[in-house]
């Protein structure tokens, strides 16, 4: 017997933002058909309009209480919401930098802004799967885009090279989540995660080698997406070589919605299999990527390479974040201060979920906002003519910038300081967020570890500080163009950073209500 | 007896500076002349903010932190912007505030370039300076300890000599490397000194909260010094395991600033560099950061660790008092000879602070007001000096005397000052700490060996100030040298009337840091398991924000017998009943 399914306009508010996205995409296709004049300003306007409806939308969705939408395909909780209001605010600011940067090269075009419009459709879409294949195609909508943007600028090898490495990287990546989609669906007869949850404990029993197989497939699959070590081998290279509005958007929003996606997914597939599994699992990803990214980006004297290790870091720091979420409780717990164990500080371990996800939600507010700054005052500073040399992004493209643009050299120095976690910034208070939420469940080994490395961590952020405001201009720099666009992303980026920083007003608030992810 | 100023005197004396600056940064670039006048007439105002600070604190009230000011700022995280003064603080407070105005008048010639950025710069350096003395919450501190550095590296950077670059960044970056590792040491101070919920980066919740676990230590410590921590308190044990890293790490930071041996080799680079407004603040009040937060935090929150360091780190006080005089009488540079002064003068001021002694750290307080009101001082004279001939060697002048008679006689008693001769400050700073440290449990060779300290500080200063002064002029160009004019006398005579009074009646500003002393022995003696046993008298009793106060603050310990804790209006009281005004004699009637 088949069941019509009735569908009420509610179980459509979750898709809207994503469905203003791809609207507003289509109709910048379209517009670049019936074209006439040559300029394309207008068009990064619609584009920046349409995510500022679209994250409008987001955020009145975020105060909708959580429950399952579109039959279980979907979800509608704050904890997405929130997610896809980043992700419009990361697309937003990317294409007001792509604009001065693509008009510089004599790239701009229409294509461009719907590509990133879809892309973050994707996104937003990914954030909100409640079920294997509306997961894998949200993933392929959010990557096949991200694909093509990287390869967008076709002047040279490297956007091919970086295309191809990430396209076939990607693929690779999401055939293993499919993969191990498939072999839960063996396992358990179901695709919706709320089915699998359920089905998952008597399948342990049953056959416990296929769970682990399918699970260990799933998340090898996100990890590709995050950048943890040691899935992260083409993050550098994707993100030197793609245009850098592309790669801004990519370590913030492509990064952010994997994450998310993680998040839910490896909550609902925890049931039933031992419960030290997922959380020696994701401690030691978590020490590995913090520990590694860290120490990768140390002696870059590529900014742009130095910046892509640093978001491998940053994925660490989140991924510290998850760990605590599947710390040991209770009997599980020792007295020793170790890497893979909990230590409660104060007797019990309290429940400290909610404030991982005020965390992992707010950190991902301040990566993006930051992320998005110093990746745009990058760009902003790029220059045509050196794309042959390969010594675009060096440090010495920063020397003495404080007295050729203070401006923009006073806001990087905000973004780098973030990334580094110096108070009064988003980043500080991100990771101190993070790191309590980690002390709190009892991971002190790791917690330190995540401190210290972030502590190397300042000394590559501080370096191009130094540069900027200690370094003499070298013969040959030349004052860097400006444009409004850009120059509008930064601002708006920098006082978000230091605006945050200051007054992190009611978002924390938000951020740490109760009943953020459905189902948990 | 309290008026409704009170709680908000601090905000003033912190941000009339920056707002003095603004006003600066709108004036016309070419007006050099009116620059100047806003920024002194500003520094005056800001002097007399604090002078205002200096009158309203009671030295005998039972009351830690006076004058103080808290608001909710960050509460998911347990910071507020809490200010407030005690003894030490208020005074050091109106020591940067004294020095203010002299630093306008002792560059009011010499800077000629870019000289809106400068003024501008040095407004911004006392807001710094003022918010990290009378920080209470320590990420506040930290901020502005970390914000000290952005002015500072400019004026140094900018407006120095030849070599400018390499010592800004050389001094950036070695202080840096400490307030990183002491950011760390605050992360884990946070989390230990509180449980989740209550944590709090504010002064009173992180001592009061590692307190038992110190004296709990001390107690164990002293039973079974070879054990393995055992049975002890959660906290406990974290400050048996962990704390004397924590402890280095705060010290680290603090000894960089200081600077102690051997961590002092940016300062005479930075000194020599600096243009004298520079040197004179970085003397005067910045080195004082250093000793300071030794004082503040990193001795109260460990304790138990700064007493097993206790001998290490008197033993390099002892080294930076006779190292830092060696050194001088090597010096042929005016400058850097000043700069090693430093180097020995605060090698006292931190075995004061290390002899845990009441006379020690009285003498250490009063000898960093004395350092800052000296040194200052010889970095302004030496800068008039400068300014005439553009030469810092000894060999280049000569018989100064003769030609500036009346500079010389200034220079003589600034002298004096610095090499403690008894009638100035500098004598019951030093005499005071050598006390201390003599009668305190450290090896009686250490105070014996910093005595010689001054004497070998009387030799190098008589012998610079004969070379310099005395003799015969050895070079032409002296010969035509000016005397001191009416703007140089306005910006000297207040160091001159500073030293006599504070040497011949220390008792007023020795009253006012008693009250820190007191509880700075107290908090000591109390960790390391002898004097009082009563954790009351040595608990930070501080405002309580209104919500945390309800939520999730432990129950207010009650005040001991006879202490009143006189309300205070505040923000959210403001129609509070009119009491009978209290008089500081009659304390123990409860109103």
């Amino acid at each position: 017997m088949i069941v019509t399914p009735v569908f009420t306009l509610n179980d459509f508010l979750p898709v809207m933002p994503a469905a203003v996205l791809v609207v507003a995409a289509i109709v910048l296709m379209l517009s670049e058909v019936f074209l006439v004049s040559a300029t394309r300003t207008y068009q990064a306007m619609l584009a920046t309009l349409a995510t500022v409806v679209a994250g409008g939308v987001a955020v009145h969705n975020a105060f909708e209480p959580a429950r399952a939408a579109l039959q279980g395909y979907a979800v509608l909780d704050p904890f997405s919401s929130w997610m896809t209001a980043m992700v419009c605010l990361g697309t937003g600011l990317a294409v007001l930098l792509s604009s001065g940067f693509l008009k510089h090269r004599n790239a701009e075009r229409g294509e461009f802004y719907a590509l990133m419009l879809f892309a973050a459709a994707g996104m937003s879409l990914l954030a909100l799967s409640a079920e294997f294949i509306t997961l894998f195609i949200n993933l392929e909508v959010m990557s096949i885009a991200t694909y093509a943007l990287t390869a967008f600028l076709r002047r040279g090898p490297r956007p091919s090279e970086a295309g191809f490495k990430y396209f076939i990287l990607g693929a690779f990546s999401a055939a293993l989540l499919l993969y191990g989609a498939a072999l839960l669906y063996g396992a358990t007869g179901a695709t919706k995660l709320i089915e699998v949850s359920a089905a998952l404990p008597a399948a342990f029993i049953a056959s416990p080698g296929l769970v682990y197989a399918g699970l260990g497939l799933v998340l090898a699959g996100f990890a590709f997406k995050v950048a943890a070590v040691p899935f992260h081998m083409w993050t550098p290279d994707v993100y030197e070589g793609a245009p850098t509005p592309v790669t801004a958007l990519m370590s913030a929003g492509v990064k952010a919605a994997a994450f998310i996606a993680l998040v839910r997914t490896s909550l609902f597939l925890v049931k039933g299999i031992p419960p030290e599994m997922p959380f020696y699992l994701f401690s030691g990803m978590a020490l590995l990527t913090m520990i590694g990214g860290n120490l990768l980006a140390l002696p870059q004297r590529n900014v742009k390479r130095m910046l892509a290790y640093s978001s491998i870091a940053h994925a660490g720091y989140l991924l510290l974040g998850v760990a605590a979420l599947f710390a040991p409780q209770g009997a599980a717990t020792t007295t020793d201060v170790g890497v893979f164990s909990a230590t409660p500080l104060m007797g019990l371990v309290p429940n400290v979920s909610s404030g991982v996800y005020k965390g992992i939600l707010f950190y991902l507010l301040g990566y993006t906002v930051t992320s998005l700054g110093a990746f745009g005052t990058i760009s902003a500073l790029e220059r045509r003519e050196d794309e042959t040399r390969g010594n675009t992004w060096d440090l010495e493209r920063f020397a003495g910038l404080a007295q050729r643009r203070p401006g923009w050299a006073l806001a990087m120095a905000a973004f780098m300081l973030s990334l580094g976690g110096v108070p009064p910034t988003v980043g500080f208070l991100g990771k101190l967020f993070l790191f309590s939420a980690a002390v709190d469940a009892g991971l002190l080994g790791l917690a330190a570890v995540g401190i210290l490395s972030s502590v190397v961590g300042v000394y590559f952020y501080l370096r191009v500080v130094v540069y900027m405001f200690m370094r003499p201009a070298p013969a040959d720099a030349t004052t860097p163009v400006r444009h409004w666009t850009t120059e509008l992303a930064l601002i708006t980026s920098a006082v978000a950073v230091v605006g945050l920083g200051i007054v992190p007003g009611p978002i924390t608030e938000w951020f740490g209500r109760l009943g953020m992810i459905f189902g948990h | 007896m309290n008026s409704i100023f009170d709680s908000r005197i601090l905000n003033l004396v912190i941000f009339f500076p920056l707002a003095v600056a603004a006003l600066v940064a709108f004036l016309p670039k070419d007006e050099k002349g009116q620059i100047r006048a806003v920024t002194f007439a500003g520094m005056i105002g800001s002097f007399l903010t604090t002078l205002w600070a200096w009158m309203r604190f009671e030295t005998r009230s039972p009351v830690e932190f006076q004058l103080e000011y808290r608001l909710e700022w960050l509460s998911d995280v347990g910071i507020s912007y809490h200010v407030g003064v005690d003894g030490l603080s208020v005074a050091l407070v109106l020591l940067t505030g004294v020095l203010g105005p002299m630093v306008v008048l002792s560059s009011w010639n010499f800077v000629a370039e870019r000289v809106k950025e400068f003024h501008v710069a040095l407004l911004v350096l006392q807001t710094a300076m003022f918010g990290a003395f009378t920080s209470i919450d320590t990420m506040l501190f930290f901020m502005f300890f970390e914000a000290v550095l952005v002015p500072m590296y400019l004026l140094i950077g900018v407006w120095g000599s030849e070599e400018r670059q390499k010592a800004a960044v050389k001094f950036f970056l070695y202080t840096m490397v400490g307030s990183v590792l002491m950011l760390l040491a605050l992360f884990a101070v946070y989390f230990l000194s509180a449980p989740s919920g209550a944590r709090s980066f504010d002064y009173s919740t992180m001592y009061n909260g590692m307190m038992g676990g110190s004296r709990e230590l001390a107690t164990y410590l002293k039973a079974n010094p070879d054990g393995n921590g055992v049975g002890l308190t959660p906290v406990a044990f974290a400050l048996f395991k962990y704390g004397p890293w924590l402890f280095l790490a705060f010290a680290l930071a603090f000894a960089i600033k200081v600077p102690m041996f051997p961590l002092h080799t940016w300062l005479p680079d930075a000194h020599v560099q600096a243009p004298v407004a520079g040197s004179i603040v970085l003397a005067g009040v910045m080195l004082k950061l250093g000793t300071y937060g030794f004082w503040r935090f990193a001795v109260p929150f460990f304790p138990v660790a700064a007493r097993q360091y206790q001998n290490f780190f008197a033993a390099l006080s002892v080294i930076g008092i006779v190292y830092g005089a060696l050194m001088c009488l090597a010096q042929r540079d005016i400058k850097k000879l000043i700069a090693y002064s430093s180097v020995s003068h605060l090698g006292f001021c931190m075995l004061g602070i290390f002899a845990f002694t009441a006379e020690g750290a009285t003498g250490s307080a009063y000898q960093m007001l004395n350092h800052g009101v000296s040194t200052g001082a010889l970095f302004l004279l030496f800068g008039m000096l400068y300014e005439r001939r553009h030469a810092r060697l000894m060999s280049d002048y000569g018989g100064i005397a003769r030609v500036m008679p009346v500079f010389a006689a200034f220079f003589l008693i600034v002298t004096f000052s610095s090499i403690a001769v008894p009638g100035t400050n500098g004598f019951v700073g030093e005499f005071l700490v050598l006390l201390g440290t003599f009668k305190s449990n450290l090896p009686l060779a250490f105070g014996v060996i910093a005595s010689t300290g001054v004497i070998l500080g009387a030799a190098y200063m008589l012998w610079m100030v004969q070379k310099v002064f005395f003799g015969q002029v050895t070079h032409q160009e002296n010969l035509a040298l000016k005397d001191m004019d009416k703007r140089e006398l306005a910006a000297a005579l207040p160091f001159i009337v500073l030293i006599a009074v504070m040497g011949l009646r220390p008792q007023p500003f020795l009253d006012v840091l008693n009250t820190s002393t007191e509880r700075y022995i107290a908090r000591a003696k109390f960790a390391a398991g002898d004097g009082t046993s009563d954790e009351r008298l040595v608990r930070v009793n501080v405002r309580q924000l209104p919500r945390v106060a309800v939520a999730q603050a432990p129950a207010p310990t009650p005040m001991p017998e006879g202490m009143v804790r006189p309300a205070r209006p505040m923000m959210l009281q403001q129609l509070q009943p009119v009491k009978p005004a209290l008089q500081p004699g009659d304390a123990k009637v409860l109103p």
